[in-house]
Parts: C-alpha cells; structure tokens; sequence
C-alpha cells in the first residue's frame, strides 16, 4: 500500500523527478567522461611518451579525480536536499495517515537508492556518448591526434558504477535517518518556517574590507610570480581561498546593503524583492558561491593551459632552422622536396672519418652559405631575458668553417642539443675545415647532405613527415643516418604534437567535466530552494505583480547568482595563468576559447536553470 | 449610494464537460457601496472562499459579472488582472502572507514599487500609513522580529498604502490572539469610518463580523441572508448576530 502510494507521489512530481534524474544522469555522465581518460593507461602513455613520466600524470589525473570526486559529493548532497524538499510533505502526510516510520525509513532509502541507480545506468550510457561526441568534436577543431582512446572503456564504466553507488547509499541511509527524525509537524510545515539572518554590521564591513584585501594580495602574489617564485603558490592559496569566503559572505551583502539604503535605487519594480531574497541567498550560498569561483578558475585554467600546448608544440620545433635533410644524393626525393616549394637549400660535401671520429669539411663552400642553427638567447633559465626584441627565445646562428673548428664556439654548439649532430656522422673529435685542394686529396669517399627550409612548415609537416618516412627506409635500422633522421624537424614535430595534443585534450577533458559539475551544483542548489519560494511568488502575484515581471525578477536574482562567481573567477584566472609564464611561452594566447566555452555552456546551464525555476515557483500563477 | 463592487449572478463550476461537476457558487450577487463595511459569513465549504478568490481577480467565474470601481474584470486578460489587483484591491490574510526575506517597510513599499512610484512619493506614503497603524518602529525589522499583530498591522499597510478601492480580507484575525485581534478590529473600523476605505471581510467568527456595517451570510454557494447594524452599538450587533447564527442552527 506504502509503496502504491509512494509511486503515486512519484507520478504527481513526475516534472520535479525529472529534473532530479537528469541533473543525476549528468552527474554520472561527466564523472564517466573524467574517468575513460583518467584512469586509460595506455592512453596516457601513448600521448605523453617522453617528456613526462607516467608517474606525474598519474599525479595530475589522481588529483583530478580526488577533486571531480569532492565536487560530486557536494553535488550529490544538493541534489539530495533537493529531493528530500520534494518528498517532506508526502511523507508527512503517510505518517499522518498511521505508517510506521520505520516503513517510511524503508520507503525513503529505496526511492533514493532506486533513483539513483536508475540515472548512474542513464548517465554512464549518456557518457560514453558525450565522451565520443567531444573527442570527437576536439579531434575535429583541433587538430588533435589521439591515440588508444575508445569511449567506451570499461573500468571506467565500473568505477563509475561503483562511486555513485557507494554515494546514493549513504544519501540514501542518510535520507532515511533524516526523515524518520524529524518531527511529523515539521515535515509538513517546514515550507512555511520563516528563514532568520543574523545582523552583525560591524563584523560585516570588518569581514568586507578584509576580503577584498585579501583578494588584492592574491592577485598581487600571483602578478608577481617572476619575483615571488614558488612562494606565491602557497600566499595565494591561503588568500585567495579566504578572500572568496569572505567577498561572499560579507562584501556582496555589503553592496547589497548599501543599494537597499538608497530607496531611489530601491524602489523600482521587483528591485526590493530581488535584493531581499538575494541577501538571504548569499548568507547560505557563501560556501558553494566561493568554492565555484575558486574551482571555475582551476577548471579554466586548464582548459587555457591544456590549449597553450598547442603553442609550445610550434615553440619547441622553433629549435630547428631546417625543416628536412636529404642525406646522399636522393633524386626522386629532392624532387619532391622541391614540389612543396622550398625557401632555402643549402648543400654539402663532406667526407667522414668514422674510425676517429672527425669530419672533414670543404671551407670554401660553408663560408660561402653557412649552416645556419638555431641557439637558445641566454644561458640562465630566466625567461625573461631569453626574449629578443621579436619576442623569440631563439636567434639564428651561421655556422662557418670558423665555428666548427674554434674550440669555445664548438662547445657552445655542442651544447644546445639539436647542433650536437650536424651530419649524421660521428664527430665526437670535432671538425676540420680543408681548402678544396686538400678536400679532394682527402682519401675518404665523398658525402653529400642537404638542408631545406620550406615554406609553411607546420602546414607541410604531413608530407614531409612521408618524405623522411620513405628516406629512413633506405638505411638500415642500426646505421647512423637512420637514427640521425629520426630526430629531424618533421619526426620531432610529430612527436610533440601528439604529446601536446594528450595534454590539450587532457586540459580541455578535465576543465569541461570541472564546469559542467560546478555548474551542474549551483543549479541545484538554486533549485532545491524553490519549494520554499513558491510561496513567496505566489505572494507576490497576489499583491499583483504581473507573470512576466516574476519571470523577469527570477531571471535577474538566478543571473547575479551565477555571474557572481564567474566574474571573481575570471579574475582568479586571469592572474593565476601568470604562473604559467615560469613554465609557457604565453599563458595567454587564445584565453578567448575557454572563455567562450565557459560562457555557452554556462548559459545553457543558466537558462535551464531558470526555465526549471520558473517551473517550480510559478506553479500556481498560470492561470488565464 | 455610490457603488464600488457589484457582483451579478456569478456562477463557478469546478470540473470539466462530462466529468463529475461540482458548482461552488450557484449565482451570487452582492454590491459593496463606497465607504460600507460588508463582512460575508459562511461555515467551511460554503463557497466563501471561491467568492473571495473570484472578487479579488484571483480566478475567474463559469458565468456572471463583477464589477470594481466600474470596471468588469471578468474581461479583463491576465496581465490587465495583475494591475487591476495591484491598482484596485488591497489584501489582508489569514497568515499575514509578509515576506520574509524584506523588512517591514520593504513590505510596505513593495506594491508602490510594482506600479512605479516615484521613490521620495512611496517613502512618504509609507511612513504615513505607518503611523496611521502604529507600526513605525517596527519598519526596519524583518517579519521574523515581530509579533504577530504587527505582522497583521504591516500586511494592512501594505494593503492600504496604495489607496485601493476595497480592502479584502480574509479571516484576518485567524492567526492572532484575541488582545491583536480587537485592536487590528478597531484599526479595521476607524480606517472605515474615519478615511471612507471600503472593507470586505470573508470570515466565520461572529465577533469580528460585528464590526461590519451588513453581513451576508453565504451558504452552499447561495447568499441567502443579510442583516444590517443600522444605528446599532456594535455590542448589540454582536448579540443580534449570535442570536440570528443560533436560529439558523435550529
């Protein structure tokens, strides 16, 4: 009979339900998105082969999970308050009719515990789709390749499973202990429980102006990161995390404050109503509105990070002066070399001592068109020096006969990395320089290299990447020149976009599934205390505010709700990518992209928000 | 007699063609004349309130007319209605119906507010009808502050303070003890008498009905009595009406 019951109830909020399933079905669906990546080893490996070890991105992603997982929790339990405000009432009333509690406890813990596996099952498929359908779509705008990445990944879909299970059983004992407390009349009038503030205006202005200096600290350790160094990591932790608890709660109430003094502010329309209600909001939001802000900017900052490995990718082949060899006199080769269109050729003859190690160089013909080499500016790791007038870390160096022989220049060269092998011979003792006479006498058979610089490299590297590919097929696997060509432009090219594309992709995975969470849970938070405003809205249509102004006020108060913590964290990120001048070329290139998909997908969430509000609140005030 | 409120034949069916209908007022009529205080008695279930809810715009009559300040507002669209109330009608109920998040004056101010009233204008108007209602040190605080009969005395402040043609109250001393509820009474009956505000008031309690210059007693869906206090002392209104209530019992 509970049960019959208990399905009815279901059937009447069926509009309610569906919004609790779905924002539950997203829940899983992201944390499903996080995880196929997350815990994929061998995609990890695949795309961050080299520069990094497995260990520190295993590092990077175990936090990741750590703090989707504490985000999912929070969400959780909003969308778990949102249900109880939902069902108080039902219950209340089957109490009254004479079920026991613990009948109800029982009821309680199986509607949280079917609900939520129900969406989780939703949510997984949903994800493995969202999962193909945004890689997919980054593999596309990007430019991305993506190794060893399939979206249906099954670990991730039990270790989903798992975690949400673990979650909705104790929200679900939780729920059932909660409920079966409370007091029968409270269940049935909560609603109608008048909400109480205190007044503290001293604490508060003290609280105002500490925020805000706390938050001008912040921002100046991290704007100072050159000087502060690693220092500024932890001061601005500590004032910023403070600065936003405070801006919340005391700094915005302030302003509020302040605005409702000035009746000729005031009293315009629903302006009173709307800064009372958002008063009261702040006060019980400061923890969620503060934790947003703070999280929001970790989760663009990744996504700016992650896309700011794309840039490195053109940053680190910028080493290189020549964009293809030809080692040997390779006809067909050179000939289509010379089809992509080619800026500069410069062509060699040398002769190899390989027993000594010595190369033998004819000086005319390199004074006559030096090897030209790209060197890092400044010995020290100081950035900052490193940049010439164009804004390049690298200058071009020409190599002359000079170079290669006099003994402090050789060890400079020698030691930027890409000069150590110039020609794929050994040349461990150096070079001589011969005139042309005693080239030809030299008796060793003569070699040929060639170096091409060709036009749009980054545009050409596919087919340059094919040319080298079928130039290392004429060598054996074990020869010099084989493993020569295998650190020339168009292979090291290769290799670091994939890395860089891993890291994008990983930036851009992480702070997508971070924005849809956070925004996920503030929708929740808003609308689990719809059931309590419907009451005031129907107040208000009473005293004749017509429906479209309550719409307009509901748009306005859930749209201060939400930019509020975006403006702040904007601002976090913007000072906090400086940071990432220590490690990036520039932090800030192209900020516009995750900017612009924060801002539509915060707004999708915004208008549903809004919509699912007004849904809620504005029941009773349809009529025509 | 200048008329303020007419109600002509009104009918309310609730229930749809061909589902079992239920009609909650059977053809109601009434006028209000200006300045006159009419209170409406009838037991749970009588249609009181559905009469309420139809002379207050908040729904609309199956058939009839109602008419306020000349205006038919059973022709009236849905955002006409909102102003019609914000303009024409002030509210009092049982639950006081403040909101909590605005203080008192916030309360006061919010339906002049609404109608876009100069700021320095609604800041006037407040403090006026503040006073008028004894409630003047109590307007900074939030609803939660307060007693109960302040509460009562905030939401007839904000009933009145945009000079509606009627005031419409609906048990408005359901929720006080009786010390509140004779003093809110009082206020009630010197507003009348004093400043000409009309006054409708839905209620069961024969006590408060006795304040009222003419009763109608509404009883399934119909109107099928009405007395008038004439010159009487309200004292002797109240017995009258004990003994009419009595009488009808039998």
């Amino acid at each position: 009979m509970i049960f019959k019951l208990s399905m009815t109830g279901l059937k009447s909020r069926l509009k309610d339900y569906l919004v609790l399933f779905s924002g539950l079905s997203a829940a899983s669906m992201i944390f499903y998105m996080f995880l196929t990546l997350a815990a994929n080893p061998s995609f990890l490996k695949s795309s961050v082969a080299g520069q990094l070890t497995m260990q520190s991105t295993k590092f990077i992603f175990s936090f990741g999970i750590v703090l989707l997982a504490i985000l999912t929790l929070v969400y959780l339990a909003y969308a778990n308050s949102f249900l109880l405000s939902m069902r108080k009432r039902d219950y209340g009333m089957y109490m009254m009719l004479g079920a026991k509690s613990s009948k109800i406890g029982q009821l309680i813990f199986a509607e949280t515990l079917v609900t939520g596996l129900l969406a989780t099952g939703i949510g997984i498929v949903l994800g493995v789709g969202l999962t193909e359908l945004v890689s997919a779509l980054m593999v596309k705008q990007l430019g991305l390749t993506l190794a060893h990445f399939n979206p249906l990944y099954l670990p991730a879909v039990l270790w989903t499973l798992l975690f949400f299970v673990a979650l909705f059983f104790l929200a679900a004992s939780w729920n059932a202990v909660r409920l079966t407390k409370t007091t029968l009349i409270n269940l049935l009038k909560e609603d109608q429980k008048p909400s109480k503030l205190k007044s503290r205006p001293v604490l508060r202005t003290i609280q105002a102006i500490a925020g805000v200096a706390l938050m001008a600290t912040g921002y100046w350790a991290m704007w100072h990161v050159s000087t502060l160094q690693l220092k500024a990591i932890p001061i601005a932790l500590v004032t910023i995390v403070l600065g936003s608890f405070f801006i919340f709660d005391a700094f915005f109430v302030a302003v509020i404050d302040f605005l409702r003094k000035r009746h000729g502010f005031l009293y315009k329309g629903m302006r009173p109503y709307t800064l009372g209600q958002l008063k009261f909001r702040l006060h019980g939001y400061t923890r969620i509105l503060s934790a947003i802000s703070i999280m929001l900017a970790l989760a663009l900052g990744a996504i700016t990070v992650g896309i700011n490995f794309d840039n490195l990718k053109n940053a680190m082949t910028d080493v290189m002066y020549y964009d293809f060899v030809l080692v040997g006199k390779q006809k067909k080769l050179a000939d289509k070399v010379e089809k992509i269109g080619t800026e500069e050729k410069v062509t060699y003859s040398y002769k190899a001592d390989e027993k000594k190690g010595v190369l033998y160089v004819n000086k005319s013909e390199i004074d006559r068109t030096p090897l030209k080499i790209k060197m890092y500016n400044a010995a020290s790791s100081d950035k900052k020096k490193a940049i010439d007038k164009e804004g390049q870390i690298y200058h071009t160096v020409k190599v002359t006969s000079k170079t290669l022989t006099g003994k402090q220049t050789t060890a400079t060269i020698r030691n930027s990395a890409q000069a150590a092998r110039l020609f794929p011979e050994d040349s461990s003792k150096g070079f001589v320089a011969l005139s042309d006479a005693a080239f030809a006498k030299k008796k060793l058979t003569t070699k040929v290299i060639a170096f091409y610089k060709v036009e749009d490299f980054a545009k050409n590297n596919k087919k340059l990447l094919k040319l080298i590919d079928q130039e290392m097929q004429l060598f054996s696997k074990n020869s010099m020149t084989y493993g020569y060509l295998e650190f020339t432009k168009p292979v090291l090219y290769q290799q670091i976009a994939a890395m860089c594309s891993g890291f994008e992709f990983m930036g851009l995975f992480l702070g997508l599934s971070f924005l849809m969470m956070l925004a996920s849970t503030l929708m929740f938070k808003i609308l689990s205390a719809a059931a309590s405003d419907k009451l005031r809205y129907k107040m208000l249509y009473k005293l004749g505010a017509r429906n479209s102004v309550l719409k307009s006020a509901i748009r306005k108060e859930i749209a201060i709700l939400f930019v509020a913590p975006a403006v702040l964290g904007s601002l976090d990120v913007l000072f906090g990518l400086k940071f990432f001048t220590l490690l990036l070329p520039d932090p800030y290139f192209r900020i516009w992209i995750p900017f612009l998909a924060f801002f539509l997908l915060y707004l999708v969430y915004y208008l549903v928000t809004v919509k699912l509000y007004q849904g809620i609140v504005l029941e009773e005030t349809k009529q025509d | 007699m200048e008329k303020v409120m007419t109600v002509n034949n009104v009918t309310k069916t609730y229930g749809k063609k061909g589902e079992k209908q239920f009609q909650a007022l059977k053809g109601v009529s009434l006028s209000v004349d200006k300045g006159e205080f009419v209170a409406i008695m009838g037991t749970s279930g009588s249609g009181k309130t559905t009469l309420l809810n139809i002379m207050s715009t908040l729904d609309k009559p199956s058939s009839g007319e109602v008419t306020i300040n000349g205006k038919n507002i059973a022709k009236l669209k849905k955002n006409q209605m909102a102003d019609f109330r914000a303009k024409e009608i002030g509210f009092i109920f049982q639950d006081f119906n403040l909101l909590d998040n605005l203080t008192a004056r916030e309360n006061i101010a919010l339906p002049l507010s609404l109608q876009g009233v100069k700021s320095s204008e609604i800041d006037s108007k407040v403090d006026k009808i503040a006073a008028k209602l004894n409630i003047s040190e109590v307007l900074e605080k939030y609803p939660a502050a307060i007693s109960g009969g302040q509460k009562q005395r905030v939401a007839a402040a904000r009933a009145l303070v945009h000079e509606p043609a009627i005031l419409m109250a609906d048990e408005p001393t359901g929720a006080l003890d009786s010390k509140s509820s004779r003093a809110l009474l009082d206020t009630m009956e010197l507003l009348n008498e004093k400043d000409q505000v009309s006054i409708l008031m839905v209620t069961h309690d024969p006590f408060s009905a006795s304040f009222a210059d003419r009763i109608l007693f509404i009883r399934d869906g119909l109107i099928d009595e009405e007395i008038k206090r004439g010159g009487m002392k309200r004292q002797d209104f109240y017995k009258k009406l004990i003994s009419q209530l009595s009488e009808n019992a039998d």
